[in-house]
Formats: structure tokens, C-alpha cells, sequence
């Protein structure tokens, strides 16, 4: 099952970029989908569908990618629909005491759920397509001016690194306080409000007890490899080849496109 | 060669005595097994080997570097590798290949080389075909078989090794225990805490820990027959010891310092043939 920002291995085109082109054109990307007007953010919306699915990004992963933030989804469109009025500022329909049914709300609350879906669409593309270690690389050389202001740009890395190689360790360590504990009969769905608050919290207290204790052997082992702070190399070699340059060629080609479509349509 | 001189440790606030006045040399190329109960100072021990922890009054030095001088530290560990107890405490990478470049990329070398270093100790360790694996997708000997990759990619002349075969199955461990033995063969120092006395037998050395002091030290052969000194600090002897104890102990006149299984069985056929005869 497919987790949101977790990678999986492919081998379409994306895949083999360069990931500072990955990275540089998501956030441009980001950034344009935010700015451009109605039609022409629907057709970047299509567009990065097709160009999701034209890199192996099943259909049901884009799914997986999205369930967890429907909630939020939702919450948008319905705060739009029910609590934004028309252009003349006049309901159209009272649906619920208090509650306004606004077809203007409901056109803008699905620009801004599509807006939405777009920047996770542009944002899975990234993660699934890219390495966790090729995107701490590109992190790490758009960061690199910040060394002259003497950031701890390769201590920023590690630590994005460690955090996410200790994310599962975390669950893993929770799971099996959690198998202990209903192993001795303990059960939750039993207990009380209060009981499951306290329950809750010794839960927390183990599992950061556990953590703190992980991390502290961890920090023993990469002291015991030579970590230190400042400069480091890096595995990660990061070069811009022909199919970068074309894929670059190609994105900025598309950008004038839009941008020259959206000053039509304004 | 390492040399340990009086080293005397305190774990600070509650000021458990850990170490008190180890002295032992390690030689290059020896292999060194370390036995003792929980609590005797074995990690402790080792963890100074590689500066992890420095001595609150004594002196070691690795290769002529004393440990306490801070400027010599980054050499001491690149000299002796350490792996953990617990490979998962241990792994930095989210790849295996990652993992291993951790340390190279700390010594701060070119690209090419790190590369070269991590294909070469993936394949040393017989993992070259887990390279682009998630770690959490490995088994417990593989996550094992990572860290001492890790650990050979900086190119130690000595290991020290955690208990490397504690909660692995037989065959996890009998390939663990081969590769440190090729290790060996290849000129590379050995220094293994267990609490298997038959891998301790395998070993040129053992070292007995006991309440932070060095109880016993010698050959396999010397250390298995203080088989009282030994039980009084509830340390077991090899299977293949034991036995032939309880046959002398049966009025057989069987050897008792026989530690290896080929030279127990000839022990064996000596005395069947005498029977027979």
C-alpha cells in the first residue's frame, strides 16, 4: 500500500531526472498553480494527471495519495459552498438555519478543492519519483548559499535523513508496546474515558522513552563513524544530462504557453 | 596494536564502576573473543577501543594514538570499526548502499571512491545484490550484514563487534560468524563479545570479564579448563568440553582442555579403539 511522500521504485523518464530539476520545477509549479486563473489551472491539473499516469503513477495510488486529506478536501468545499455568498452578496438557497447555499461558493469552492488536488498531484509526483536520499541531495545544493551565512546546511541533511529512516522505527516501537500491553489482557475498548487518557499518556511516555533511547545509540554509532559537524561528501552525484535539458526545454516551453493562455483569458 | 593501560570507567550520575584497571594488548591480525556476565564491562570495554568512550584514568592507545587526545579521535575510529548490538540503533541510511556510504561520506572522500567503497564491502560481505534494498525490508542477519559493510567501508584494521550473533537464527549466524572469520584470514583485527562459548572457542583469544576487571585471559584451551574459576562466575564451558568433563568425571581417560569438535571425535575414536581392543 501506498503511503503519501513515500517513494516507490519505477522506471519511467521521471524517475531518471535530475532531482534538483524535479524539485526546482515543483515548486515553480506550486507556485503557478496558485496564481493562474480558472481555465488555465484546469488544464495544468490534466496535464499533471496525464503526466502522472504517463510515469507509471497508478490511478488507484493517486487514490491512496489522497484518502488521507479528504477530510480536508471536503472541508474546503463545504466551507465555500455553505459559508460564501453570491456576487451580489445575496443567498441563493437557504438550505439550514444559518446556512447559505451559494452557487458562487460552490464554483470557488471547486477551484480551490482543484487547486488542492493539484499540489498534491504535483507533490506525489515528486516523492514517489524520487529518492528519499536524491531529494535530501537537491535540498541540501539549493541550500548551499546558506552556507555563507554559516547554516549547518550538511547537519540539516543528516537530520531530515535520520527522521526519515526513525519514522517507522517509531511505529514499530509503539506496536509493540501496544502488542505487550493487550498480550497481559489489557483492553481499551473496555475502558473508561479517563482510563484511555492515561493510557494513552504512559503509551506516549514508553514510546519517547524508547525513542530518546534509540537515539541515543544512534548518535553513539555515527560518532563511531566518524560523524562530525561541518563539511561532509556525498554518495549522491548529481548531474544535468541531455534528458534534463530537454525535459527544462520542454517545461519552459509550456510555461510561456500558459502564462501567454492565462493573460488571454484575463 | 592496542594497548590498554590501568583504564578505569565510571558511568556518571549514578557512578557505576564499569571498568576498574583493564589492562590487555591487542594485537593486529589476532582475534580476540570477549566472554563475561551481564554487567561484567564488556561493551564498555570496546566502546573505548574506538574513543566512543575515553578512559576516566588510565591511557589506550590504537596504532601509537592515545584516545584522549582529541585531535587523534576521527583516526582512532576510522582505525577500529564498531558494530552495535542492535543493527537497527545503528543504521543511518533508508538504502542498504546508503547506509554504508555513511561513513565515507564522513571522511569526507570523492564520489567515485565512496562508491567503489561501498560496492567492495557489499560484495566482502556477500550482500551486493541488496545495494538498492529499504532496510526495513531486510532480515535480522541481513540488517547485521549491512552494519559490518558499513563498517568496512571506511577500511578498518581492526572490528569490534556486539554480540553479532544474539536473536539470529542458526543460519544467519553461522554466516555471520564466516564472514568475520574471512575478515580475519584477510589480516583484519577481531574483536568479538559473546555469550556463545562455542564461538568463543573459534576465537586465537579470550579475555573473561568480570565486575569491570580482566578475570581470565589466554588461549581457548587455557580458559576452558579454569573450569571452576568459571562456573563460580556462572560462565558455561563448550558443549564439547562439557561432555568430555562428564566423561572423565565417568573414569574415562579422555583429555578435558579439547575444545574444537574434530579433535574431540579423535579423543573419542582413540578411546572407542581402545575399548574395542
Amino acid at each position: 500500500m501506498y503511503h503519501t511522500g513515500s517513494f516507490v521504485k519505477g522506471q519511467s523518464l521521471i524517475y531518471y531526472l535530475d532531482p534538483r530539476l524535479k524539485l526546482a520545477a515543483t515548486v515553480c509549479l506550486s507556485v503557478f498553480i496558485l496564481w493562474v486563473k480558472p481555465p488555465v489551472v484546469f488544464i495544468t491539473g490534466i496535464a499533471l494527471f496525464c503526466a502522472a499516469l504517463s510515469s507509471g503513477i497508478s490511478l488507484r495510488t493517486i487514490g491512496e495519495a489522497v484518502k488521507p486529506l479528504l477530510f480536508f478536501i471536503i472541508l474546503i468545499l463545504f466551507v465555500h459552498i455553505f459559508f460564501n455568498e453570491n456576487e451580489s452578496g445575496v443567498p441563493i438557497k437557504n438550505s439550514f438555519p444559518g446556512l447559505s447555499f451559494s452557487l458562487a461558493g460552490l464554483q470557488q469552492g471547486v477551484l480551490v478543492v482543484w487547486r488542492f488536488l493539484c499540489l498534491i498531484m504535483a507533490a506525489v509526483l515528486l516523492t514517489m519519483t524520487t529518492a528519499p536520499s536524491q531529494m535530501i541531495a537537491a535540498i541540501k545544493y539549493f541550500l548551499q548559499p546558506l552556507k555563507k551565512l554559516r547554516a549547518p546546511i550538511d547537519e540539516f541533511a543528516v537530520m531530515i535523513m535520520l527522521s526519515l529512516r526513525l519514522m517507522p522505527i517509531l511505529l514499530v516501537e509503539k506496536e509493540r508496546i501496544d502488542t505487550a500491553q493487550k498480550a497481559r489482557g489489557y483492553n481499551l475498548r473496555r475502558a473508561g474515558f479517563i482510563i484511555k487518557i492515561k493510557s494513552f499518556l504512559s503509551l506516549t511516555r514508553r514510546v519517547l522513552l524508547g525513542v530518546f533511547r534509540r537515539a541515543d545509540e544512534l548518535a553513539l554509532a555515527m560518532e563511531s563513524r566518524n560523524f562530525q559537524r561541518g563539511d561532509r561528501a556525498s554518495f549522491v552525484e548529481l548531474k544535468f544530462t541531455c534528458s534534463d535539458y530537454l525535459v527544462f526545454f520542454f517545461l519552459i516551453f509550456f510555461l510561456i504557453i500558459f502564462v501567454a493562455l492565462n493573460s488571454h483569458f484575463g | 596494536m592496542i594497548i590498554l593501560e590501568n583504564v578505569y570507567y565510571k558511568y556518571e550520575p549514578e557512578r557505576i564502576e564499569a571498568l576498574r584497571g583493564v589492562s590487555l594488548q591487542i594485537r593486529e591480525g589476532e582475534h580476540l573473543a570477549i566472554i563475561g556476565p551481564n554487567g561484567s564491562g564488556k561493551t564498555t570495554l570496546i566502546r573505548h577501543l574506538n574513543a566512543l568512550l575515553l578512559p576516566a584514568s588510565g591511557k589506550i592507545t590504537v596504532g601509537g594514538l592515545n584516545t584522549n587526545n582529541p585531535k587523534h579521535q576521527a583516526d582512532i575510529r576510522s582505525l577500529v570499526g564498531m558494530v552495535f548490538q542492535n543493527p537497527d540503533n545503528q543504521i543511518v541510511g533508508m538504502t542498504v548502499e546508503e547506509d554504508v556510504a555513511f561513513g565515507p561520506e564522513n571522511l569526507r572522500l570523492p564520489t567515485t571512491e565512496i562508491k567503489k567503497r561501498v560496492a567492495e564491502s557489499l560484495a566482502r560481505v556477500g550482500i551486493a545484490e541488496l545495494a538498492c534494498r529499504n532496510i526495513e525490508n531486510l532480515s535480522g542477519g541481513e540488517k547485521r550484514l549491512v552494519a559490518i559493510a558499513g563498517v568496512l567501508a571506511m577500511r578498518p584494521c581492526y572490528i569490534a563487534l556486539d554480540e553479532p550473533t544474539a536473536f539470529l537464527d542458526p543460519a544467519a549466524a553461522k554466516r555471520i560468524l564466516d564472514i568475520i572469520d574471512k575478515l580475519n584470514t584477510e589480516g583484519m583485527g577481531i574483536i568479538h563479545i559473546t555469550h556463545n562459548m562455542e564461538e568463543a572457542a573459534l576465537t586465537q583469544r579470550i579475555v573473561v570479564m568480570n565486575e569491570g576487571r580482566v578475570y581470565l585471559d589466554g588461549t581457548p584451551q587455557d580458559i576452558f579448563e579454569k573450569v571452576v574459576m568459571l562456573r563460580e562466575i556462572g560462565m558455561q564451558l563448550p558443549r564439547i568440553t562439557e561432555f568430555l568433563i562428564k566423561l572423565k568425571e565417568s573414569g574415562f581417560p579422555v583429555r578435558t582442555d579439547i575444545v574444537d569438535m574434530e579433535v574431540a571425535l579423535e579423543q573419542i575414536r582413540i578411546l572407542t579403539s581402545g575399548i574395542k581392543d
